[in-house]
């Protein structure tokens, strides 16, 4: 009976003081580039540094939404990747991730809307991902229970389909992750809080941590929405904000809803998980903090943009809410950088309302970076100086109209 | 939980009768001679420390003052 007796997935591993890589955020992103290190390119001296426990950030308070339909090419280009890896992972690692590829319908509230979906769904279809355009009455058959009456503040005009995406079972991938990057000898260090970032004649040399000082010779910053305040221990100015965003979840429901469907004019997006709960994420916060709040504000407005929506979830209940970290840029799309002005730096931030449908892709690129010291062609989008040269990404040209900082 | 600033005219009231403004970061630089690089990088790099840091807020719902106030971002909480 010893498949009964519950097992580690990641070993406990000696903090060692000075490793080859070390990696600040035990999330996906920062999971995933220690795996891949490891794994793909030999390099297994990695630490990953983890302040809270692994998953604690945004990888464990996300909606688990997954989708590869991005506005630019760029994007479409690396989220296809991303998407595709789901099953490519849940095979590798073993480990049974829950991907779920129902769908996203993202509707559509006005003409205007509609016209950028046309353009939206052109650019996928050229760059081979499934989307289509649906009429009101499609949505409806797709989303049954969606009001799409003219009764509504804002009347669904149709919506965009996106068969490939779906949802993913967000505990898994980091438990997953961290079992695959341990098998490689990766060592995964929780309750590690980074203090201080040591550097020397312009080359990275260490941390101080809430556990002494660590040495290493090349660093990834990979802390999700803290992003910005580890840069900050270095003096590294950045475009991003650091916003908290809030989801919750009703009780749970026989299922009924079989797709994910958002709706960026409600601002609302939700799904029904494998438990029946309904799982709905809202807008974020306006100032950027650090913490982990969530508000009544936004039970109020969840369950008035989901009951007009969705008339017959009136007098649902919500049984809980948390909230999490969106590091937001002001062109929606991420930073992924090795020229930081020190040698041995590299940072993955800047991921915003997008970091756990891209953890892995993400990860396995910045190990490539990382190990190799040369950008991949993919992330040549994806630089920081973009922002000096007024060469944003077009990817606020979709639908959702996010905040003023965009 | 949410929480509460403190406007000048009204007294403490819920954040969400408020726009954040952003950090207090001095004078515009002056147009003359800027380069684009200096531009952007003032319009939107900032450096976001997770300790106080003195902000700007408006009370849209409310009196309709700008204000500044200094907030610590790893609290959400005002700092006096």
């Amino acid at each position: 009976m010893s498949w009964l007796r519950p097992s580690r997935l990641w070993r406990a591993a000696p903090l060692k003081r000075h490793y080859e890589v070390v990696i600040i955020g035990g999330g996906i992103h920062g999971l995933a580039t220690a795996y891949y290190l490891a794994r793909t390119h030999g390099i297994r001296d990695v630490a990953v540094l983890e302040s809270h426990y692994i998953g604690f950030g945004g990888s464990g308070r996300n909606t688990a939404i997954v989708r590869a339909n991005q506005r630019t090419a760029e994007n479409v280009r690396l989220y296809d990747e991303g998407l595709k890896l789901w099953p490519v992972l849940t095979d590798e690692l073993d480990f049974n991730l829950m991907f779920f590829n129902c769908g996203n319908l993202n509707l559509g509230h006005s003409e205007a809307a509609m016209n950028a979906f046309r353009m939206q769904a052109s650019t996928h279809n050229l760059l081979g991902v499934k989307s289509e355009l649906l009429d009101p009455q499609q949505c409806a058959d797709v989303i049954p229970g969606l009001d799409i009456s003219d009764r509504l503040a804002f009347p669904i005009h149709g919506g965009l389909y996106h068969p490939p995406g779906g949802i993913v079972r967000h505990d898994a991938v980091v438990w997953g992750l961290a079992k695959g990057a341990s098998e490689h000898g990766v060592h995964i260090h929780q309750g590690c809080e980074v203090r201080g970032i040591d550097t020397r004649e312009g080359r990275v040399t260490g941390v101080r941590t809430s556990l002494g000082a660590i040495g290493c010779k090349r660093l990834g910053i990979m802390a999700g929405g803290y992003g910005s305040a580890v840069a900050a221990m270095l003096g590294i100015e950045l475009p991003i904000h650091p916003l908290t965003i809030q989801a919750m979840v009703t009780h749970p429901f026989k299922p009924f809803l079989h797709h994910v469907f958002s709706s960026g004019a409600y601002h609302v997006y939700a799904n029904q998980t494998l438990k029946g709960e309904i799982a709905t994420g809202a807008h974020m916060d306006p100032q950027v903090n650090y913490t982990t709040d969530a508000t009544a504000y936004y039970l109020k407005h969840q369950a008035e943009a989901l009951s007009e929506l969705m008339p017959a979830l009136r007098g649902v209940r919500f049984m809980r809410i948390w909230s999490g970290l969106a590091d937001m840029t002001p062109d929606m799309a991420p930073i992924m950088e090795g020229e930081l002005g020190c040698d041995g730096l590299y940072l993955d931030a800047g991921w915003g309302y997008f970091g756990f449908k891209s953890g892995p892709v993400a990860g396995k690129y910045m190990a490539e970076y990382m190990s190799s010291g040369e950008r991949p062609e993919i992330l040549r989008a994806f630089q920081l100086k973009r922002f000096l040269e007024g060469r944003y990404s077009g990817e606020t040209a979709s639908v959702m109209k996010y905040g003023h900082w965009d | 939980m949410t929480f509460r600033l403190t406007c000048p005219v009204c007294g403490k009231r819920d954040v969400y009768e408020f726009t954040f403004g952003g950090q207090e970061r001095g004078p515009r630089p002056e147009q003359d001679g800027l380069s684009a690089e200096e531009h952007f990088r003032w319009t939107q790099f900032r450096l976001i420390p997770n300790e106080p840091q003195e902000e700007w807020w408006y009370h849209g719902q409310g009196c309709g003052v700008w204000f500044k106030t200094t907030r610590d971002p790893g609290t959400n909480r005002e700092v006096k």
